[in-house]
């Protein structure tokens, strides 16, 4: 305790940025280099070794991270200390601890880009109790007054913008795993995904040696955390829902992507399963700052919002279909009604061959074949209406427009027939298959249909015509025309004619319309209502190829 | 032969057509089938029919049209009607004309006969 506020004082005396470090771990290396002893690798070695034990505000916002001096204290100087510095220290420490008087400050001019003629200090204190402790500090005019003041400031605006920003932030430290992948690649390495299929215990040890080292407040909050220490360490728990996606961001990592983003699972640390979107922006030149940044949205609500309209949406057309069934129900009796017809008379007619004196069974056998064809006839009908009113999961196909439009026709043709309607029926040739429900787009046409009907039913005359096409348009999309010869729409009405209940008729609940807009609009293509010049209006809408 | 009453079946669909020809035949009676009024007038022409058979709603000519056709043609021949229509307008049409029967689909085929041989009754031997 009188150590620390001794260092404190020490370094808080200095108008330059300067640190304290615990040099007790790297005495040993010390001393054998003063010896003459340099085993490879020590210059790295040593300065590793060193710990801040404290630090003051210049030094914090010189080379600290956003999370301020809290996160360089118990940090190695290796961690933070820009690289380019590196090679001068080695030989000016072990001169420090190793020299006599060991208060004498001993200096250095340094280069740097933000500051004017610095230059770096290091001394040691002959206090009592500090003998374990190395000053560094570091001084310069700056290249001008307000260039270091706004640089400060500009630091104070990072830190202040990723701490509160709405999104969860995590720093990481990558190298280690940068280093790994760059070995690799000297090694001739080019599929790494291959290559983690092969060694998954490689994704694992990634997990645990790239490390968050700084998080914000968003991300405490998402990781339902206390405090953002429980967040720093390594970056596994990220993953921990999604082990799948460790492997993405390694694959993106090595291959020198600037950022990756995907929506993944994440557990949180009390227990919860978050749908999130991660965002990950790698370290690369030219920043040169090591820093991995991952971005984390929670989207949980956002796609279950999206589920539950979807739901909706489902339920909604379903509720459009059986409301347009119910307009049919006259049409679907008439069409069972016939098999029904032929197999009773058949049935009477066999009878009749059985009551004679020589009863005929050939023809028994005959007429019983007819009836079993007409009840199964009978049964798909039933089936092709339970088709249109059971609850539907969209079940994209590829499709032929010509032949949805045939089976819609089924449902309409009775409709049509007994309006003394006349219907033609142009299907374009050769059309390329589309992508969609099919029972969701017979479903299209058959209400366009039904609409062209009930047009016709309200103008004046007594008959009318309906002319049906398919075809393909200058852009290589696959359109359905229907065009009918009523009074039209009302000009004022034509750019409302898809909204949700409009109608214009006594008993309509106008969803219908609104309804195929919106499959049409799922299946990527467009539709539209326009008035015929010559009368009558015409409805199309016009879906993207499918190849 | 000629003396045998020939009974036209006018009815689109090909099930309840094939069904009523199959029920006269093993009545004994002579009957020809037709998908379309259309195609009965053209047969109409050239042949004698003692009866006929339609259904009502059909694509092209309808069976009530068809039975202003004849009578615009000064033919008398008796038409009962089998349909599924359910309608009176209907059925008041088709009686104004003087249609000699008229039955809703699924044909009850006891009434349907006892109709058809009140028709012909003065043809039978």
């Amino acid at each position: 305790m009188v150590a620390t506020n001794q260092c404190a004082r020490e370094i808080q005396r200095h108008d330059g940025a300067c640190w304290a470090f615990d040099i007790s771990e790297a005495r040993d290396l010390i001393e054998a280099v003063s010896a003459g002893n340099r085993p490879q690798g020590w210059s790295k070695a040593l300065l590793s070794r060193l710990r801040v034990v404290e630090a003051n505000a210049n030094a914090v916002h010189l080379f600290g991270s956003y999370a301020g001096r809290e996160r360089m204290l118990g940090q190695s100087l290796l961690d933070f200390w820009p690289m380019e510095g590196w090679h001068v220290l080695p030989g000016l420490i072990v001169g420090t601890v190793t020299g006599n008087p060991r208060s004498r400050a001993r200096k250095l001019r340094v280069k740097s880009l933000v500051l004017r003629n610095p230059v770096l200090t290091a001394w040691m204190s002959d206090e009592p109790g500090l003998e374990q402790r190395l000053f560094l500090a570091i001084f310069a005019e700056p290249l001008d007054e307000r260039s270091f003041w706004a640089l400060r400031a500009s630091q104070e605006r990072y830190n202040n913008l990723i701490h509160h920003l709405p999104f969860a932030f995590l720093e990481v430290d990558s190298r280690a795993q940068a280093d790994i992948f760059e070995d690799l690649r000297r090694r001739g390495l080019k599929d790494v995904g291959a290559y983690l299929d092969a060694n998954p215990g490689d994704i694992q040890r990634s997990c645990e040696i790239v490390r968050i080292t700084d998080v914000n407040k968003s991300a405490v909050e998402l990781f339902g955390a206390h405090h953002a220490s429980e967040l720093i360490g390594p970056v596994d728990p990220l993953f921990a829902a999604s082990p799948e996606s460790a492997r993405r961001v390694m694959i993106n990592h090595f291959e020198g992507a600037r950022s990756y983003s995907e929506v993944m699972k994440l557990r949180t640390m009390d227990g919860r399963l978050l749908d999130v979107s991660m965002s990950v922006i790698y370290p690369t030149r030219p920043e040169q700052l090591d820093i991995t940044l991952i971005m984390l949205e929670d989207i949980t609500e956002r796609l279950r919002t999206e589920a539950q309209l979807r739901q909706l949406q489902s339920d909604y057309t379903r509720a459009a279909r059986i409301s347009m069934l119910g307009e049919l129900a006259s049409s679907i009796a008439h069409e069972v009604n016939q098999p029904l017809s032929a197999i009773r008379t058949y049935a009477e007619t066999s009878l009749r061959w059985l009551s004679r004196e020589e009863p005929n069974l050939e023809k028994v056998v005959q007429l019983t074949g007819r009836i079993s064809d007409n009840a199964r006839h009978a049964g798909e009908i039933v089936h092709r209406i339970r088709g249109m009113t059971a609850r539907h999961v969209p079940r994209s196909a590829s499709l032929d427009l010509n032949e949805v439009v045939d089976e819609a026709l089924h449902f309409v043709r009775h409709e049509i027939e007994t309006r003394s309607i006349d219907l033609s029926v142009r299907l374009g040739r050769e059309l390329p298959p589309i992508w969609g429900d099919r029972v969701q787009l017979q479903q299209v046409v058959v209400n366009l249909l039904l609409n062209a009907v009930q047009a016709i039913q309200s103008g004046s005359e007594n008959s009318g015509s309906i002319e049906l096409t398919t075809d393909l348009d200058e852009r290589g999309a696959v359109t359905l025309n229907i065009r009918d010869d009523g009074p039209g729409v009302a000009e004022g009405d034509l750019d409302r004619v898809f909204q949700s209940f409009f109608t214009t008729k006594d008993e309509g609940m106008g969803i219908g319309l609104a309804i195929c807009q919106s499959i049409i609009a799922a299946h990527g293509g467009a539709i539209g209502a326009s008035n015929w010049p010559g009368g009558g209006a015409r409805f199309w809408f016009s879906l993207p190829a499918h190849r | 032969m000629s003396n045998t009453p020939l009974i036209a079946v006018v009815d689109d669909d090909e099930a309840v057509r094939d069904a009523l020809l199959g029920l006269l035949q093993v009545e004994g009676l002579r009957a020809l089938g037709y998908p379309s009024a259309g195609g009965f007038l053209i047969d109409f022409a050239t042949r004698t029919f003692n009866c006929l058979i339609t259904d009502v709603r059909m694509p092209g000519m309808g069976g009530l049209e068809l039975q202003c056709c004849l009578i615009a043609m000064g033919s008398s021949i008796p038409v009962i009607f089998v349909t599924s229509a359910e309608d009176d307008a209907t059925l008041a049409q088709a009686t104004a004309a003087g249609a000699a029967g008229f039955f809703n689909k699924p044909l009850a085929t006891g009434e349907f006969l006892r109709c058809l041989r009140a028709v012909l009754g003065p043809l039978d031997d």
